[in-house]
């Protein structure tokens, strides 16, 4: 709607990061560069998951309006490629479990606020016109930060050696989760015909229960040897 | 976190200086490119008229808006775009609105105004001069309405009228949730035309019988007018007259075909442009062919000059003339004839003759045989309205409507209309009497209610319907149609079928001392942002500050939840 406005979207949606960054002790590692690599490795694997998508997924003709639900499944399982990324990521960084994690989702999430975030906010939130969607847009990227690290950590108790039989079924849930969340959100959408601020609410809250049974496998991992 | 980026910038500065380049450029361009924005709604805008006439100026002078949309129950009115339904239209509201100094005007017109209330559209028609005639130096607008701008303008409407009557804690409220608009038109100021020219089409057939026969002159304007040029399609006016006048064109040329019934008169028939602005096209073909050439049919003998205006409907004829005909005369004679025409075959036609002196301190002449009546050449005017001052003549809401084609649908539309009926009788009526005098069908005897237009000759009512759809299908302001116009080049081609001889001729406003001037930007796409407040803005900011203050405060005592969690698990643990 005017720069302001913009500001108002930018600061909603960078502080959480920036936040994140100065309070997880990440600055003291000198983590930046670091992030800066992990995000390349962001941009590397969209590049190829958009090759294969174009390559092998050919264009859907059908009638407008049906859900084409085994169609976005194969699209959505291409998503794995993220993991596979994280894990390369966090394979190259030495370090406590904590500090690759945090480095590797960082670096993630700050990349795919600047890829698909910060573009649409400049071109649009700068206009004349006012859209919610801007808002929302900014809310989204708070909770990609925490799905990010989410699935990183995922990713590294998946990884681990040293994960109790008992753990391994959680965790493999967990990263499933974590990789078809999109797709369950918009099945969601399509089947309950959500409104945007109702899709934002329940995002909000599948992510805070996934974080959260994260958060108790980890915390379970890692002070019980 | 800063220290880092700055290192990570110096490297980059250090390393190579095509790098810089590559990051700096982009990062300038993206910074200072031009908007593209998207708007809520994108709609056409009709501008009202804007044109000089003998040096006085009228309409609106402007044509840029860039303003609030407003509606006429806010208070504050100045600069900002006042949106009008046409329902709720009163000319009170109008000026009330311009002396608030507001920045724009844009009148609403529902998709079918047929289905309005006649009072309604009368109301408007009336006040249409009145509008041009106004100094309005802020642009006024006339839209179509369709369902977003409608969702615009109630929308609009409920902040507008709660605008004065609210506490704080209410107003601040509004803003969060209420939906300003913004309407930004494209296009530039609007400029005067210069070089326009008004084209006017000619063509005649001859008469037997060598030299110096008499000429009838049959006359029709072909441009419409109202208060916004783009919106005015003039299917009564004069789109009757036109299409009169072709058919007449066509049914005498095949009795001139023939040489039993090729009778002694040359008849000129002549489409002129320009008429609505005080008939310019008839007043510089009178020039050119009475005091630029040597030989023109005009010079010569002029039986009479028949003018067809606004025939389409009514059951009534008038004829107009400047002064009354003298006995003996061909004029006489054709009005003897009319009479006898409509007593024998329509009784139900009440025809009369009106009398109205040449006024030449007047703006504007009456009708448009005043013209042939200056130049001293005998001329009336045939139309169903009695007084030239009615305001269906130059009225947008002069159309031919949908819902007339459908045979039997019920009632007529209100608004001014073309009826096909009545408009076949009228031109029947013409080609009998015209014929009558022609053929001299009186002196020789014929009974009054002999028909001539029967069968193989008759007026086809077809022929008319087809030419006023084909002309009303398109605005003909004067301002619209030049000479490469499909209209103008249509038109020529239907007189090319009957008639020899077809020329054009053009009008251009002299240079130094313009009869006419005609301005552009006419037709504009509006478009309409939706906007908030800036009190918005800041709300907005308070917002996303408290919220970032929570995070910052649930980041740092992250510690707190992940104690939590671990004893929790801990007993687990220890339980195993």
């Amino acid at each position: 709607m005017t720069l302001f406005h913009f500001g108002n979207c930018f600061a909603l949606a960078y502080f959480p990061y920036f936040i994140t960054y100065k309070c997880s002790g990440l600055s003291e590692y000198n983590a930046f560069w670091r992030c800066v690599q992990a995000g390349a490795t962001y941009l590397f694997v969209q590049l190829c998951k958009m090759l294969f998508l174009a390559t092998f997924f050919p264009t859907w003709e059908g009638g407008a309006g049906v859900y084409d639900f085994v169609g976005e499944f194969m699209k959505a399982t291409v998503d794995l490629a993220d993991l596979l990324g994280l894990h390369l990521v966090m394979s190259r960084n030495a370090g406590k479990g904590e500090y690759k994690i945090m480095v590797a989702a960082m670096g993630w999430a700050t990349a795919e606020l600047v890829m698909s975030r910060c573009l649409p906010l400049w071109v649009g939130a700068r206009g004349i016109e006012f859209d919610w969607k801007y808002i929302q847009m900014s809310f989204d990227s708070n909770i990609s930060l925490a799905h990010y690290i989410t699935m990183a950590a995922a990713v590294w108790m998946f990884t681990r050696y040293d994960l109790p039989k008992s753990f391994r079924l959680p965790v493999t849930v967990l990263v499933a989760l974590c990789v078809y969340k999109a797709f369950l959100m918009e099945l969601f959408v399509h089947v309950f015909l959500l409104g945007s601020w109702t899709v934002l609410l329940v995002k909000a809250v599948l992510t805070g229960a996934i974080s959260l049974a994260s958060l108790f496998l980890f915390v379970n991992l890692v002070h019980s040897s | 976190m800063f220290e880092e980026a700055s290192e990570v910038f110096d490297n980059m500065f250090k390393s190579s200086f095509p790098l810089t380049f590559i990051v700096f450029i982009p990062a300038v361009l993206i910074l200072v490119s031009p908007l593209p924005a998207e708007a809520a709604h994108e709609f056409t805008v009709y501008r009202m008229q804007q044109y000089d006439l003998q040096g006085q100026p009228y309409g609106t002078r402007n044509s840029i808006l860039n303003t609030e949309a407003r509606t006429m129950e806010a208070d504050v009115l100045s600069r900002r775009c006042v949106l009008m339904r046409l329902a709720d239209f009163s000319f009170d509201k109008y000026q009330k609105a311009l002396r608030q100094s507001a920045g724009a005007v844009v009148i609403m017109l529902p998709k079918n105004m047929s289905a309005m209330p006649q009072d309604v559209l009368q109301q408007f028609m009336e006040l249409e001069p009145d509008m041009l005639t106004t100094e309005t130096i802020v642009p006024v607008y006339f839209a179509i309405e369709d369902d977003e701008l409608l969702s615009i303008y109630t929308q609009t409407l409920t902040s507008s009228s709660s605008q004065g009557s609210l506490s704080a804690a209410e107003v601040l409220l509004h803003t969060a949730t209420a939906n300003g608009f913004q309407m930004v038109t494209s296009g530039a100021q609007s400029k005067a035309m210069g070089d326009w020219a008004i084209t006017s089409l000619e063509g005649r057939l001859t008469g037997v019988g060598g030299e110096d026969l008499p000429t009838i002159v049959l006359v029709a304007h072909y441009d419409s007018f109202g208060v916004a040029p783009w919106l005015s399609y003039g299917a009564d006016s004069n789109a009757s007259g036109v299409s009169m006048l072709l058919e007449l064109a066509r049914l005498f040329s095949k009795l001139y075909t023939y040489k039993r019934t090729h009778a002694a008169y040359n008849l000129l028939f002549f489409v002129s442009g320009g008429g609505k602005f005080n008939y310019q096209g008839t007043k510089r073909w009178l020039e050119d062919n009475l005091d630029h050439t040597d030989a023109s049919l005009l010079q010569d003998n002029v039986a009479f000059v028949m003018c067809l205006d606004t025939v389409g409907n009514g059951d009534s004829l008038h004829l107009h003339v400047s002064k009354p005909p003298k006995e003996g005369t061909p004029q006489s004679s054709l009005l003897k004839e009319l009479e006898m025409v409509i007593s024998s075959q329509y009784p139900e036609v009440k025809f009369s003759m009106v009398h109205k002196k040449i006024n030449l301190a007047d703006d504007m002449l009456a009708w448009e045989h005043e013209r042939f009546g200056i130049r001293r050449l005998p001329a009336f005017t045939l139309s169903h309205l009695p007084s030239h001052r009615s305001v269906q003549r130059s009225s947008i809401m002069d159309v031919r409507s949908v819902s007339f084609s459908r045979h039997g649908a019920g009632e007529p539309p209100s608004g001014p209309h073309v009826d096909v009926k009545r408009l076949g009788r009228n031109t029947k009526v013409v080609a009998e009497a015209l014929a009558r005098v022609i053929y001299n069908l009186t002196e020789k005897g014929a009974p009054g209610d002999l028909q001539i237009f029967t069968e193989q000759m008759q007026v086809q009512e077809e022929q008319l319907s087809a030419v006023v759809e084909w002309l009303t299908a398109q605005p003909r302001a004067a301002q619209l149609v030049d000479k490469d116009s499909s209209v103008v080049s249509t038109l020529e081609y239907h007189l090319g079928r009957h008639l020899k001889d077809v020329k054009r001729h053009y009008v251009k406003a002299d240079k130094r001392d313009p009869e006419f001037v005609f301005y552009d930007q006419l037709k504009q796409t509006m478009n309409a942002y939706r906007v908030k407040p800036a009190i918005f803005d800041l709300l907005l900011a308070v917002c996303i500050a408290t919220y970032l203050g929570l995070m910052y405060l649930a980041i740092q005592n992250f510690g707190v939840l992940y104690g939590i969690v671990r004893r929790l698990t801990q007993p687990k643990a220890k339980a195993h």
